[in-house]
């Protein structure tokens, strides 16, 4: 029986083409000069330049973490590529219109159409490709409700106050080794701000794509949501199939003022290597948030792709009542390996964090829960829920949980549980007997297990979510 | 490097006894590691500082010692006082089955025993692991023949005296078979330091039942361990008690060697001001069939820490296996802190495993009807706390250990402030 | 419909049909009764085609294929059902969307037309109503928390749905009691229509009752022993097993 589970897990990855398309790309190596150049080819303020130059003589003083439940060679930061961009892209494209039509045909193949009559009606998309965004959607649309959405290069022009007040403002440039890297050679990513009382009228997504040889992708995502704001946004990202591995190190930050909502969900599929995991994509990333007053953030993510992904998309929870909420499926199969969970940082009162945490391994794969908890001594009255389910798929892999839990507050709470399951025989049986195939059958029951989680991605999403799993499980469920 | 360290390294190269060979091997990897950083997972809650400066000191035996008496439970006991045996094995009356063979008085043959059970349940440890490897000239070894079943419970009691040092070892072996009833209590004055390991080899079919009682407070520093390898369809029934001191750490392996094992874990701690409790557990499933049970339940004080750390590692070949994990924690104060992370690790995809873990207070509506019937603030938080402590006082399997227990428990948290 | 030939089956080495011989026709109700341990359940799950149950000699045909040569969901698709005596639980599965599935790849099969969302949900919660379960039954997770009664009535809805042409209900009356029982019947009854073909296992005659059999047989040590009208359940019920042999002494139906 498993063998068939096995076989109707076995993967296909349909995003791994790769564009012709002529590109400018940095010489591999990285030092102060390619930081220099690369601020100068965006022509940057001097003070992003100095921060980004402090971020790199902290970062040649840090150590890679080794504490992740993840196995990997050594990553030689000279052999990558800093900087890769279209060259169509140099004279900065003033409409779709002047796109290289090669890009958009990409976009397009990806199943993520740029012109704004065919997108999906009420989503508005930046779409990252390599080291420069290529297109911002819907921007009028956006800036008549005063909505800001734009890439973060253009917005250090644009809003230079608003990028400098708070970039760094949640992930300091020396929090971790690969944050630390990303703040001296981030290239691109979005730049959001919604002001206050604002509800934001569309979702609002980048897409972010790997298209370059060698290059690293290390985009940096701001999101400033005012007083009593609100906003949805996703991310989703591929890259080509190749022998070699990618490094993509982003750093994401979010800022929800008193009684903001910010929703962020990711549909991570990067090219996750093939069954002996051979290539693959290092997904290192650091995601932060923090709550102010009665502000809630809430991150949803499907982790399908990556090689190696390490991962923990947080909410500090500043302000009282605030809400913090982390809902995650992560699916491994082949050798793709996961270490990936949360922190909720409860320092206000009555603040409240939910985790549900869901992780399917299959093949060879190795898949980690790692969380923290953590109730600061002036929590009163603060709650955390969390529930990480494992499920395992054949006998080779592994299903891990590490969470740390930290509590100073006599009144705050903190409950934790934690089940393996498998996708059993009886299971199985009783769907062919009802004659489903077996593909269907285990896309069926891993569904269902993640359902708690799918059912917190926006609309448009989910769709796109459960097609993305049944891609993976090569199944068809209706 | 740590002056008490670099002192244990010293006296432990002047040891020459039957066991040289083997404490080599930890003194230098005593040298090469020397002492660890606060980063080390090992460590990352529970500060070093206490023992890395003290001074080393293995005082001769202390007369003034006072052996905790239990009613009613038939025991036999041997005492380690500073490091050193101070029983005289001779004059205990043994029953049949039950043989108890001190480290220094072992004839050959025994030598040749206690040097293959030597250090082969204790897994490749941390510091103080290897810190008793290379010290503990005393030592016992007690061997339960096959088919035996030893009623008296036998006693492991190490005091230590204050400003001393006090590193033994036991070794335990149960035949196939056999039964028998084994209690760790350790108790330490002012600035002792104790690293008590105890190894135990449960053979097929036979059954232990298991007390640790770490009882050390204010600054008695203490961080020993009990190691289990369970034989086929072999039973370990253990119960932990831990107050807090400066420092007191305790690691608890259970190693599920054979099929078919079963072992049941309940921790207890009660920690007041200024104490730290560390309870490490690892249980190995390494065989089909295993069955664990591990409940562990503490009680933080004001300015008290705990740190629980609860693994579970389910080998690739532990099909079948049944493990089960729970901790909760109730803090008193907000001085009160709790480090807890209950770990899983599976490799096998036909199992059932769930850990769980809470901190939480009490629940504001029972406290307020208990005040407004007029008990008083403390007696009311005793009523209601001890309710989850209880549970497990009552799940001890000797009726006089629980029942000297209980006063011990109730009256330590009657103690321990609320605010 | 449905012929066994000198069938023969095993699980985990251990023979436990050996040479069972059997012949349903459309529209026909078949009894199988007998003792503990006399095969019943290994036959269903013979034909149904689970895994682990080896079938040595013998022949089974459905509709004129061999059934061996099919896979579960093949067989199912040709309008075999079972009725599980342990229905299975599937977390986070919605009965709605399993049945919804199963439904589908059913009718996919017979050439007709898939059901949409609405047509569906107005079938399921008709099907819902006749086996007296709250319609949010539906919603919820398959047979997910549900009572043992729950459940048996959760797979008569699934068979009412399904439309299949062969049913083999596994000791669908064991743990119901009288109200529950009447309802499960009734929803066998119900889809009665002279062509569906029933193979009702069981060991007490009470099911009996309610859904009354063209056939009677006794199944014992793998080998259909005896077999008659309805009335041979009434013999079995008075007087029990006693006339199999001395090692079924006591045992009642």
């Amino acid at each position: 029986m498993s063998e068939q589970i096995e076989q109707a897990l076995s993967r296909k990855y349909e995003a791994g083409f790769y564009s012709e398309i002529e590109a400018e790309t940095f010489e591999n190596g990285l030092d102060e000069s390619v930081i220099r150049r690369l601020s100068e080819m965006k022509n940057e303020p001097e003070w992003m330049l100095e921060w980004r130059l402090k971020a790199y003589r902290a970062w040649l003083e840090m150590e890679e973490p080794e504490w992740a439940h993840v196995n990997y060679p050594k990553i030689d930061f000279q052999a990558i590529s800093y900087y890769s961009a279209p060259k169509s892209m140099k004279d900065k494209p003033k409409s779709l219109d002047e796109v290289d039509p090669e890009l958009l045909r990409t976009y397009e193949k990806l199943g993520i159409p740029l012109h704004e009559q065919e997108m999906l009606a009420g989503v508005a998309v930046d779409a990252v490709f390599d080291s420069v965004s290529v297109v911002t959607t819907y921007r009028e649309k956006l800036e008549e409700a005063g909505v800001i959405f734009c890439p973060i290069s253009e917005a250090l022009h644009r809003f230079p106050e608003l990028v400098k007040k708070y970039i760094g403002s949640v992930v300091p440039r020396t929090d971790n080794y690969y944050a630390a890297l990303n703040c001296a050679v981030f290239t691109d990513g979005s730049f959001v701000y919604i002001p206050k009382g604002v509800r934001c009228p569309m979702e609002l997504s980048t897409y972010f794509r790997i298209n370059e040889q060698n290059t690293g992708q290390f985009e940096r995502t701001l999101i400033v949501a005012d007083e009593g704001s609100h906003v949805s946004y996703l991310e989703g990202c591929t890259a080509p199939q190749r022998d070699e591995n990618q490094l993509h190190a982003a750093v994401v930050e979010l800022v929800a003022m008193d009684n903001a909502t910010i929703k962020y969900s990711t549909v991570q599929n990067w090219y996750p290597g093939d069954e002996e995991g051979k290539g693959g994509i290092y997904n290192f990333v650091t995601k932060r948030g923090i709550c102010h007053t009665n502000a809630k953030i809430s991150w949803t993510q499907v982790e399908t792709g990556s090689a190696v992904t390490w991962k923990y998309p947080s909410c500090v929870l500043k302000g009282d009542n605030s809400v913090g909420e982390f809902y995650s499926v992560a699916l491994t199969r082949g050798m793709q390996q996961a270490d990936t969970g949360t922190k909720m940082i409860h320092m206000g009162k009555n603040t409240r964090s939910t985790i549900i945490s869901k992780g399917i391994s299959a093949g060879k794969s190795n898949n980690a829960y790692r969380g923290l908890v953590k109730m600061g001594p002036k929590a009163d009255g603060a709650r955390n829920f969390t529930q990480c389910d494992s499920l395992l798929i054949g006998d080779k892999c592994g299903a891990h949980t590490f969470p740390y839990i930290e509590s100073r507050n006599p009144s705050a709470i903190v409950e934790h549980e934690a089940t393996t399951s498998k996708v059993s025989d009886d299971q199985m049986f009783l769907c062919q007997q009802r004659g489903l195939d077996p593909e269907k059958a285990v896309s069926m029951i891993v569904n269902g297990f993640c359902k708690e989680v799918f059912k917190e991605l926006p609309m448009e999403f989910a769709v796109e979510a459960g097609k993305l799993l049944e891609i993976s499980l090569e199944g068809s469920v209706g | 490097m740590s002056q008490w360290l670099a002192k244990v390294i010293d006296v432990a190269q002047e040891n020459q006894d039957f066991l040289a060979p083997v404490r080599q091997q930890a003194i230098s990897k005593l040298q090469q590691a020397g002492w660890p950083s606060q980063r080390a997972e090992q460590w990352r809650f529970t500060p070093l500082a206490p023992v890395k400066d003290r001074t080393f000191n293995q005082t001769q035996t202390d007369e003034n010692v006072s052996v905790p008496e239990i009613a009613g439970l038939d025991s036999i006991d041997i005492i380690f006082t500073n490091g050193v045996l101070t029983t005289s094995l001779a004059d205990l009356a043994l029953p049949e089955g039950l043989r108890i063979v001190s480290f220094a008085q072992a004839n050959a043959q025994q030598q040749a025993d206690i040097k293959t059970m030597f250090g082969r349940v204790k897994p490749e440890a941390h510091v103080f692991g290897q810190v008793n490897d290379a010290l503990s000239q005393h030592g016992v070894m007690i061997d339960v023949a096959d088919n035996a079943n030893i009623s008296p419970v036998v006693r492991l009691i190490n005091l230590t005296s204050a400003d001393s040092d006090n590193h033994t070892r036991t070794l335990v072996k149960l035949g196939h078979n056999a039964k028998a009833k084994v209690m760790e209590l350790g108790q330490g004055e002012h600035d002792s330091m104790n690293t008590a390991v105890a190894e135990y080899a449960i053979g097929d079919n036979a059954s232990l039942e298991h007390y640790r009682f770490a009882f050390y407070t204010a600054n008695a520093k203490a961080v020993g361990g009990s190691h289990f390898k369970l034989g086929e369809a072999a039973k370990l029934n253990s119960t932990v008690v831990g107050y807090g001191s400066q420092l007191s750490r305790l690691d608890i392996d259970i190693w599920h060697a054979a099929e078919n094992a079963f072992a049941k874990l309940n921790a207890i701690y009660l920690l007041a001001e200024g104490e730290l409790f560390d309870l490490h557990t690892c249980i190995e499933h390494a065989k089909p069939h295993g069955t664990s049970e591990e409940n562990a339940r503490g009680i933080i004080g004001d300015g008290a820490r705990a740190v629980f750390n609860g693994r579970i590692h389910i080998h690739r070949d532990a099909q079948k296996t049944l493990a089960e994990m729970n901790n909760r924690n109730l803090l008193l104060s907000r001085r009160a802190l709790v480090n807890t992370k209950p770990e899983l690790e599976i490799y096998a995809d036909d199992v059932k495993c769930a850990h769980g873990a809470t901190v939480a207070e009490i629940e504001g509506n029972e406290l307020f009807y208990l005040l407004s019937r007029g008990i008083s603030r403390q007696r009311a938080m005793v009523m209601l706390n001890f309710g989850f402590i209880q549970e497990l006082v009552n799940d001890i399997p000797s009726k006089a250990v629980a029942s000297w227990l209980q006063p011990k428990l109730t009256e330590r948290f009657a103690q321990m402030e609320v605010k | 419909m449905l012929s066994i030939k000198n069938l023969h089956a095993s699980v985990d080495e251990k023979d436990i049909i050996r040479g069972l011989n059997l012949e349903v026709k459309p529209g026909e109700v078949h009894a199988i009764m007998g003792p503990n341990g006399a095969g019943k359940s290994t036959l269903g799950y013979v034909l149904s085609g689970r895994e682990g149950y080896e079938v040595s000699q013998g022949e089974a045909r459905f509709n004129g294929k061999d059934l061996m040569e099919m896979e579960v969901e093949e067989r199912a698709r040709e309008g075999m059902f079972l009725a599980f005596q342990y229905p299975v639980e599937i977390p986070g599965v919605s009965n709605m969307e399993f049945m919804k599935e199963s439904v589908n790849a059913i009718r996919e099969q017979r050439g007709e037309e898939t059901l949409t969302a609405a047509e569906f949900l107005k079938k399921a919660k008709e099907a819902c109503k006749q086996v007296q379960l709250p319609l949010d039954f539906l919603k919820r997770g398959v047979n997910e928390g549900f009572s043992g009664g729950e459940k048996k009535r959760n797979e008569i809805m699934q068979m009412i749905l399904l439309e299949p042409s062969l049913c083999i209900l596994d000791e669908s009356d064991s743990g119901l009691d009288v109200d529950a029982l009447q309802v499960v019947a009734d929803g066998v009854n119900s889809q009665r229509d002279g062509k569906r073909s029933f193979i009702v296992v069981t060991h007490y005659q009470r099911l009996l009752d309610y859904i009354k059999p063209d056939f009677v047989h006794i199944l014992a040590e793998g080998q259909i022993v005896k077999s008659g009208d309805a009335s041979l359940a009434l013999e079995v019920e008075k007087s029990g097993y006693a006339f199999l042999g001395k090692k079924y002494e006591g045992e009642t139906a």
